[in-house]
């Protein structure tokens, strides 16, 4: 084709095999199975850079400054995370609220999840119950922190009013320092046990119809299966179910946010750490801290991660 | 066998712990709107009353028409359309265009890159937060900003700061994968010696045998986005032009501080939970799909 000398001037026309080689040549060029996972991939490796490496390592200079946002940042080494670790009092207040909210939501929340997904999974009219249970967790949290509001009000909330009418005492669910975390653990647990449930009952329905078969004919009671056979046979979803509820829980803070006015109160009750450094990044533009605060939570999700990683690695993948 | 069973006592008894915990449990999970809903019926009257009326006499259905004329309703309304469709195309576009390379081609450092996709999953979006909001703000010939990144506001108080950082998502990148790995290689195969380049076999052949992996990502991602608060909430605290219901209900909370306007706050919350509770009733077997896969990766 190379070597076809260019038409020679006259009455000839251009010759048909030249018009579509010329023009599209770049595109062409990118539309080679060599070039184009490249182009589709060029987004998302942008983004990439900007907003996933260059924030981790940003982020990490940032806590090793002094920051108000105001006059420029000044270095100061080590010197947040040493602070938050040994002399800061309020850090460790908000570092055990955060394993007090992550460890009661799973308490509290994953054996409801389990009893509610077995009757779940072998109810009629899985449509109808499924789009009841999941109405919290598709509600934005604006929305549920203040429906939540008005119903733990003191005086005049439906829970307070119902206590009342029963003759039991009105507690102050959210003004009650020893009480709010509770009461936020209570609203957290009704968000995602819509989720958990799907989950649990994911894993249910992957469990061999033959094994509960076979307990019958041998009459084991509904007690002994679901203790014997369903509870075994889940353990790995729950063990996913655990691990991934923990970690949500230890870097929420979206709820007590809403449900505090921001203040994480009464008396910082219900500040976890993730409150307390967004706090202290855009309320009391202590940039160089917060992001000293950030770092130390992430390393304790980390840990974590990792755990959870060598876990379902060992075994119980399978399950999923 | 079922219905063997269903006759002796224990099948009955058990049937009724079934249901009862099931009507038991929704009740609860409902309960909640409902008090939401008769809250944003009643009159300034009847929350003034000693104690509060909780039923209301006459529900005010114009509470909810009332929430666009007092508030900015109609803005925030906007504003959560638009973001949200816009993040969802994006999302989308991104994902499956990623999710196609990745599944479909076998190139240098793909393992790489797909495992530090998977990687890049455990990152929590807390540690996000600071350095991203000052790269915008410091974005070179962004908003005013010079070559250095001084002198503007970058982009903040724009659009863009809500629509760049979630431009990609990882997990999406996954769930795309998941959806194009299944399709078979001669599919592809063939069109090239069709002469179709590969831009072509990505729209006209691959991208519409993957229809339900993108309505499965585009719920997820619009319910996602629908419900997000924190992000936006951090970036239009002072541009109230960007703000969406959520966040601006949350921020103008200030106006509700008396007895006689929580109606129209209940009414509005109403509303911000209403367009996801639609969509996700009629498309609903495509999120449990979503959750499932979601679950798989483990």
């Amino acid at each position: 084709m190379t070597d076809i000398p260019s038409p020679a001037a006259g009455d000839l026309s251009l010759p048909a095999f030249q018009v579509p080689r010329r023009k599209p040549r770049l595109l062409d060029w990118f539309a080679t199975k060599r070039v184009a996972p490249w182009v589709f991939l060029a987004p998302t490796l942008a983004f990439a850079v900007v907003f996933f490496v260059i924030p981790i390592i940003y982020a990490f200079w940032i806590s090793l400054t002094r920051w108000d946002t105001l006059t420029p940042p000044v270095f100061v080494w080590f010197d947040n995370y040493k602070f938050l670790l040994t002399t800061d009092p309020v850090f460790w207040q908000t570092f055990w609220n955060t394993m007090y909210f992550a460890a009661a939501s799973l308490v509290l929340g994953v054996p409801l999840a389990m009893a509610l997904a077995y009757a779940f999974t072998r109810a009629k009219g899985q449509a109808v119950w499924r789009s009841l249970y999941w109405l919290p967790m598709i509600t934005n949290v604006v929305a549920v922190a203040y429906i939540w509001k008005f119903i733990y009000d003191d005086r005049y909330g439906v829970l307070n009013r119902t206590l009342g009418l029963l003759g039991l005492g009105a507690p102050g669910w959210l003004t009650n320092p020893s009480l709010a975390m509770t009461s936020v653990v209570i609203v957290f647990v009704w968000m995602q046990l819509g989720h958990n449930m799907l989950l649990f009952s994911a894993g249910l329905s992957n469990i061999d119809e033959s094994y509960y078969e076979a307990a019958r004919l041998d009459g084991a009671t509904e007690g002994q299966i679901f203790r014997k056979i369903t509870v075994p046979l889940l353990m790995p979803t729950t063990l996913f179910v655990l691990i991934t509820n923990f970690i949500t829980g230890l870097s929420y803070f979206a709820l007590m946010l809403a449900l505090t006015d921001g203040n994480g109160g009464p008396l910082r009750a219900t500040t976890t750490t993730g409150l307390y450094m967004y706090n202290m990044a855009f309320a009391d533009l202590r940039m160089g801290r917060a992001s000293a605060v950030a770092y130390i939570l992430f390393a304790v999700i980390l840990v974590v991660t990792l755990i959870q990683l060598r876990i379902f690695r060992r075994g119980g993948v399978e399950a999923h | 066998m079922a219905e063997v069973r269903s006759r002796t006592p224990a099948a009955i008894a058990g049937n009724v712990l079934k249901y009862g915990l099931l009507a038991i449990g929704a009740f609860v999970m409902v309960a909640p709107f409902l008090d939401m809903f008769l809250g944003a019926l009643r009159t300034p009257a009847e929350r003034l009353a000693q104690p509060p009326v909780y039923w209301p006499q006459t529900p005010q259905w114009g509470n909810f028409l009332r929430v666009f004329d007092e508030l900015p309703m109609g803005k925030w309304m906007f504003n959560s359309v638009f973001q949200t469709l816009v993040i969802t195309f994006l999302q989308l576009a991104t994902s499956a265009m990623a999710g196609f390379a990745l599944a479909k081609y076998r190139f240098p450092g793909r393992d790489f890159i797909f495992r530090s996709i998977l990687g890049a999953q455990m990152f929590p979006f807390f540690l996000f937060l600071i350095p991203v909001f000052f790269i915008l703000r410091y974005f070179p010939l962004a908003g005013g900003n010079n070559l250095f990144g001084t002198g503007g506001m970058g982009f903040l108080n724009s659009y863009w700061a809500i629509f760049l950082p979630f431009a990609v998502t990882w997990y999406g990148i996954f769930l795309m994968r998941q959806f194009f790995i299944g399709l078979p290689d001669e599919l592809m195969d063939a069109a090239r010696l069709d002469g179709a380049g590969e831009f072509r076999i990505f729209f006209q052949i691959a991208l519409p045998l993957v229809k339900p992996g993108l309505v499965t990502l585009a719920i997820f991602v619009f319910v996602y986005q629908w419900n997000e608060v924190i992000w936006t909430m951090t970036v239009t605290r002072t541009a109230t032009d960007l703000q969406t219901i959520p966040v601006g209900i949350y921020l103008l909370r200030g106006a509700f501080i008396d007895q006689s306007t929580h109606s129209l706050q209940q009414a509005a919350l109403a509303i911000s939970i209403l367009p996801v509770v639609v969509t996700f009733l009629l498309l609903q077997r495509y999120y449990v799909r979503g959750l499932t896969a979601g679950a798989v990766k483990g």
